[in-house]
This record gives structure tokens, C-alpha cells and sequence, in this order.
């Protein structure tokens, strides 16, 4: 009887997750895999058939060699995650370090600059657009300086667009930085006065002593980071939809599944599956770079003991 | 009290430097686009004073009809009600779940573990299209019900890690010893366990509410209708809806950005606990 009880327990409270789970992962995920095989589109919006056995790849044929953006659209992709690795939480631990320091006002400079990431990101991306606007922004007046002939609108030429883009929202590491400072935070007083002692204060005591203790963390955010620059849809959306060069892929999906008159879902699901993949094969390589230049620094780091 | 100062006087002039330095970039990045904002949302035509040109004078027409014409406050109350409908169905769903995992040892343990972790990996993007579809299917496709049961099952990762964390940390002494005075496994985690968690479940609603208030992606994908639209998606129609009057567009997007930002300023305290992760003290 109590077992019982215990088993009917069980099932109750897990249940409504399992059910969300099944319902807004596990059915989408399998619908999106299967149907990224199939013939499907606008035209029989209720019946996907599956393409024959010779003719199986068809979606994947045509988002490789004929779907005109898709190419743009990793190339966008990538580099934004891989800008979220290599400058975001570079820039992120910087700010966390400073603000580890113990110093008058720090705690409300630190306030301050969480305030961007707690606008929505739709916001943000709003308020870019107005700033990059031609006639009454601030960047046309800035690049005016150096360039007195320049009026164009920097979001309309391709190249500078991808940039301004990125520099819409690439500088609000907020979060991140709150995260990291959590973790330096943590690290021992004692572990710091030894370092003071061995002569090592300052960045240097933060580059030897607490980089290496928080790489755990590190790694972490790396890859929300990499993550979400590579799912990046409101900033498109709101400041080029696509234009001069900046597609990403979210933003394919939903042209191909829902944007577009002549929806192509079959082909949608094709370059999300190919985004599920991409995603992985991402985060297993942020793991990788950590474990490779971790295992560097400590390498150096014991040489460097050996020495002393 | 001594030992914080003796930390600022070790550090060398370069890397006070340095720190001041970064605390100044911190301001920029903060408060430029914001000031700027503020700054355009008062002249009468920003065309005419473009960039950091202050205003001629204070003008709050576009205020006034942000809130007379546009009825923000309509979509203001669209995406609190989504919002906290959709947190509090998530986190009660959660932390009924993740306390039977914390606890519990059961056939399927591991494996319903790995299932919400892995939706930490899975992009909601790429679940695009079956999720519109099945949103349709059950008619609920423009309204406020189809986005509350988006909300309430996405997420679930890091609410499940946040609560489940907070579970692991109280003795289990406690359950045992409400056993011990009859109560059931129910009542054992409704007045034992849930009370003292709450700071955990609390933490992560506030994280959940914050994502579902600023949520963009899925609510302009699901909820179409001008009236029924939450305040992100609203921007959306701003380029269309402002044509020209740029005193009424800057306004509006403050008045938009504010609400996160006073509630922000009020509890800055309990965000920065919640969003460190409750290592950093705010």
C-alpha cells in the first residue's frame, strides 16, 4: 500500500513536466527531424509525404546548392557565436574583475551596468535602430568626423550593417558579468593573501591566480554565450530584417516556416535540424578550446613553479 | 572594514588605472544609448536637433499620447498577465518535479534528468514550425493561451536547476521527522519542504518572469492581433505606427523600457542575488 502511494506520488508531480517536456521539445524535435525529409510546403499544408528513397536529401540538396541565403546565414551565425567566445566573455571578465575590486561606488557602477539586460532585447535592438538612423542618430555624426562626406544609412551597406548589428548588442554582457564576478567572489581570502604575499596583486594575481579558479564558470558562460549569439533573431528583426548581408539562421527558419506566402515547412525543419546539429558540434568545441588552453596555462604555470 | 582599505592601497597606479578604465567603459555602454533615448524623447523634432543636441525646451506631448493614444497600459497588462500566469504554472510544475527527483529514487530517474537538461541544447528556433502548428491545432493560435503554454513549457532547464540545487540543500531530517507525525508525501512537501524552498522557487520565477516579460521570438510568432499584442512585440509595429512622429516613437520606447528598469532599481538587491545565482551580494 505505502509503495504504492509513493509510486502514485511519483507519477503526479512528474507528470505536468513530462507532459510540457513531450508537448514543446520531444514532439517538435521528432516532427522537425522526420519532416525535414519530407515534401512540404504551402501546398499541402496537412499532408507531408516523404520524399522517395532516390530523392531523400531533396531539402537538404536545395538549402545547400539553391536556398540563396543560407550560406550568408551560417557564415552570420558562426562568427557571432564565435564573437560571443573570443570577445564577449573576454569583455565580460574584464568588467567582472574590476568589479571585484574593492572601491568606493563600484557597487552602483556595477547596478548601472546591469541595467541594458533587463530591457528586452526587441528594446534594444529598437533603440539601435534609432541610433543608427541616418538623419537623427548619433553614428552618422560620429563616422562624420572622420569621413565629412559620409550619408548613408550604415544598416543599408553590406559589411558595416553586420558590424552594427553586432555592436547592437555584443557590449551587454550584464549577466555574464554578474555570473563570473559570483565566482571570483568566491574564491578565499586566503588564497588571495598568499598571492599577496608571493609579490602578485592586481591583474597579475587575476590573470595567475583567479582566471584558473574560475575556469569552470568560464567555460559555462562561453558556451550560453557562443549559444545565443548563434540563435541570434530579435537583433535581425529588428534592424535590418535581413538586409545587406545579415541573415542569421533563426531568422531563416522563420522566413522559410511562417514569414513567407509560399511557406516551405519541409525545407524550415531542414535548416533547423541542420541548426540543432551546428549547435552541438558548437558547444563541444567551446569545451574543447577550454580544454586545450586550460591545460596550457597550467602547463606554463607549473613550469613557471619549477623555475621558482 | 581596515582590510578593504589595505586592498585598495596594494593595488599598483596601472591597475587602478586599468580599473578605473573599465568602470568608465561600464557607464558608456550603460547609459549612452539610454540618456540618448531620454534626451530624444523631449524634443519637439528630433530631426532637427539630431544626435546629443539637448532640447530646446521640455516637450511631453509624446508622453501624453503614449498614453491616451497608444493605451500602453493595455499591453502593459497583456504581458504582466501572461507573464506571471505563465511563471507561476512553471515553477509550481517544477517544483513539484524536481523535488521528487531531489528525493526520490524511481525507475526512469536518470533519464527524465537528462531529458531537461538536454532541452538546455535544443534551440527554441529550430522548434519553430511543429510548435505554431500544434499551437494552431489546439486553437489557441492569437491568444493569450497559446503564449502562457509556450512560456510554461520552455524554460524548464534552468528552473529545474535552480529549485532542484536549493531541494539538495535542506536536510532531509525535516521530511523524515513530518512523516514521523503522519503526514503524507503531499503534505510532507507542502508544509515542510515548499515553504523553505521558496527562496529557490522564488528565484526562479523572478528569472523566468523576467525572460517571459521580454520575450519576443514566440510572442509575435503566436499572438497577432494589435490589442492582445505584449509590450515586446508591440515595438514591432512601432517603425509602421510612428511614420514620422519621432517625438511619439522616442517617448513611447521609454515608457516601454521603464517598467524593467524601476522594478530593476527598486529590487536591485534580489536581482543581482537571483541572477549570480545568489553568490554576488547586491
Amino acid at each position: 500500500m505505502q509503495k504504492m502511494k509513493r509510486s502514485i506520488f511519483i507519477f503526479v508531480f512528474l507528470l505536468p513536466t513530462i507532459v510540457a517536456f513531450g508537448m514543446f521539445y520531444l514532439y517538435p524535435i521528432l516532427t522537425v527531424f522526420y519532416t525535414s525529409f519530407c515534401q512540404w510546403d504551402y501546398t499541402n499544408i496537412a499532408n507531408p509525404t516523404l520524399w522517395s528513397s532516390a530523392e531523400l536529401l531533396n531539402n537538404y540538396k536545395y538549402i545547400f546548392s539553391t536556398y540563396p541565403y543560407f550560406w550568408e546565414a551560417v557564415r552570420n551565425s558562426v562568427t557571432w557565436a564565435f564573437l560571443g567566445v573570443f570577445f564577449q566573455i573576454p569583455v565580460a571578465t574584464l568588467m567582472a574583475l574590476g568589479f571585484s575590486r574593492k572601491m568606493k561606488g563600484i557597487k552602483l557602477i556595477r547596478n548601472i551596468y546591469i541595467v541594458p539586460c533587463m530591457i528586452s532585447s526587441a528594446a534594444v535592438g529598437m533603440i539601435f535602430l534609432q541610433i543608427y538612423n541616418p538623419t537623427y542618430g548619433f553614428i552618422n555624426p560620429l563616422i562624420k568626423i572622420f569621413n565629412s562626406s559620409f550619408n548613408d544609412s550604415i544598416l543599408l551597406l553590406e559589411g558595416p550593417a553586420f558590424w552594427a548589428m553586432t555592436g547592437a548588442y555584443i557590449f551587454f554582457t550584464g549577466t555574464t558579468t554578474l555570473l563570473i564576478l559570483g565566482n571570483i567572489m568566491a574564491i578565499p581570502e586566503e588564497i588571495r593573501e598568499a598571492a599577496l604575499l608571493d609579490g602578485s596583486s592586481g591583474f597579475s594575481q587575476d590573470w595567475h591566480i583567479v582566471i584558473p579558479m574560475i575556469k569552470g564558470t568560464l567555460r559555462t558562460v562561453s558556451v550560453l554565450a557562443a549559444t545565443s549569439g548563434f540563435l541570434l533573431y530579435n537583433e535581425v528583426y529588428f534592424l535590418t530584417k535581413g538586409a545587406a548581408g545579415t541573415y542569421s539562421i533563426s531568422y531563416i527558419i522563420r522566413e522559410l516556416a511562417v514569414n513567407s506566402p509560399r511557406a516551405q515547412y519541409g525545407r524550415a525543419n531542414t535548416v533547423a535540424v541542420i541548426q540543432v546539429i551546428t549547435g552541438l558540434i558548437i558547444i563541444a568545441a567551446v569545451n574543447g578550446i577550454y580544454g586545450i588552453s586550460f591545460a596550457d596555462l597550467r602547463r606554463k604555470l607549473a613550469k613557471k613553479g619549477e623555475k621558482a | 572594514m581596515k582590510k578593504k582599505k589595505s586592498t585598495v592601497k596594494l593595488l599598483s597606479a596601472k591597475d587602478r588605472f586599468f580599473t578605473y578604465l573599465i568602470l568608465a567603459w561600464a557607464l558608456i555602454v550603460a547609459l549612452v544609448p539610454l540618456v540618448w533615448l531620454l534626451l530624444s524623447s523631449f524634443k519637439v523634432d528630433p530631426l532637427a536637433r539630431p544626435g546629443f543636441m539637448l532640447p530646446e525646451s521640455i516637450y511631453l506631448q509624446g508622453y501624453i499620447s503614449t498614453f491616451r493614444d497608444l493605451h500602453v497600459m493595455r499591453y502593459f497588462k497583456n504581458s504582466l498577465f501572461v507573464s506571471v500566469v505563465s511563471v507561476v504554472i512553471s515553477v509550481i510544475m517544477i517544483s513539484m518535479s524536481a523535488y521528487v527527483i531531489a528525493r526520490m529514487e524511481f525507475f526512469g530517474r536518470k533519464l527524465v534528468t537528462a531529458a531537461l537538461y538536454s532541452t538546455m541544447f535544443l534551440p527554441a528556433t529550430a522548434l519553430t514550425f511543429p510548435v505554431y502548428n500544434l499551437i494552431n491545432k489546439l486553437h489557441l493560435y492569437n491568444t493569450h493561451g497559446g503564449l502562457i503554454l509556450v512560456y510554461a513549457c520552455s524554460g524548464l532547464a534552468v528552473s529545474f536547476f535552480v529549485i532542484k540545487n536549493y531541494y539538495d540543500n535542506i536536510p532531509r531530517e525535516l521530511e523524515e521527522a513530518a512523516q514521523i507525525d503522519g503526514c503524507n508525501y503531499f503534505q510532507t512537501w507542502f508544509h515542510v519542504v515548499f515553504p523553505i524552498a521558496r527562496p529557490g522557487i522564488m528565484t526562479a520565477g523572478v528569472l523566468a518572469f523576467l525572460n517571459n516579460w521580454n520575450e519576443y521570438y514566440w510572442s509575435s510568432l503566436i499572438v497577432i492581433q494589435k490589442e492582445k499584442l505584449t509590450v515586446p512585440a508591440l515595438l514591432a509595429t512601432f517603425s509602421t505606427a510612428f511614420r514620422t512622429n519621432y517625438n511619439g516613437l522616442f517617448s513611447a520606447m521609454v515608457v516601454i523600457i521603464l517598467p524593467p528598469i524601476v522594478l530593476y532599481c527598486v529590487f536591485s538587491k534580489f536581482f543581482i542575488e537571483a541572477l549570480s545565482g545568489g553568490a554576488v551580494k547586491g
